[in-house]
């Protein structure tokens, strides 16, 4: 890991044109500016780590993703009556 | 199992989904067997497949939510007709999920996809499939 030491204001570049600017340093936390294309997506860890791990939960192989939709037809069709 | 499908056409991801960011190549499968359910597909050895489903048939009153950044990844104009799909998890004791909170959003004019990392959202990652 690269490690920088940066005051309020100042900024590091990755890259061709992603900025990571620190904008004010608070107590506890630092508020940071991204600048970067459209294109590039940009999200905080610990939210795209919790929708990974839902990915992850969601995967099948193939065979199992249609096995899982038989099952879940089934049961639907079974609970239909009581709706 | 073979189904025939009805439309089976390759949607390009091109930041892949969290946890399978180098999987760009999906295929989206529906067909009458699998209704309402439509699978996604990777295309190419050990790439995952998904169970999907329309949200609004987990929950009728859902109204998804897409920044511009995200329309422009989707190479969307404004206005332009996006499909909506949720995650369906299996549980092994438990009844299956629907994650709303991330949803993956095709536009098929371009046939890009995305998956909605949002900062906020009203919906839940584990939605009960009902």
């Amino acid at each position: 890991m690269l490690v920088f030491t940066r005051k309020a204001d100042e900024a590091i570049v990755i890259g061709d044109g992603i900025e990571v600017k620190v904008l004010r340093i608070g107590r506890d936390a630092v508020r940071i500016g991204v600048t970067a294309a459209p294109h590039v997506p940009v999200h905080r860890r610990e939210i795209y780590d919790q929708i990974r791990a839902a990915n992850a939960s969601a995967a099948a192989e193939p065979d199992a993703a249609r096995a899982l939709v038989s099952r879940l037809r089934q049961r639907a069709t079974r609970q239909e009556p009581h709706d | 199992m073979t189904d025939v499908a009805v439309h089976e056409e390759v949607v390009t991801f091109a930041d892949g989904l969290p946890g399978f960011e180098s999987n760009h190549r999906f295929v989206l499968v529906g067909s009458p067997s699998l209704d309402p359910f439509t699978l996604l597909q990777g295309v190419g050895p050990d790439a995952p497949s998904f169970v999907a489903i329309d949200p609004r048939q987990v929950e009728p009153a859902f109204a998804g939510e897409i920044g511009s950044a995200d329309r422009a990844r989707l190479d969307a104009a404004p206005d332009a007709p996006l499909v909506w799909l949720a995650l369906v998890s299996a549980h092994e004791h438990a009844p299956a999920t629907v994650n709303l909170r991330a949803p993956i959003v095709i536009n098929p004019a371009s046939m890009r996809g995305i998956q909605i990392v949002p900062v906020e959202s009203p919906y839940r990652l584990d939605h009960p499939l009902g």
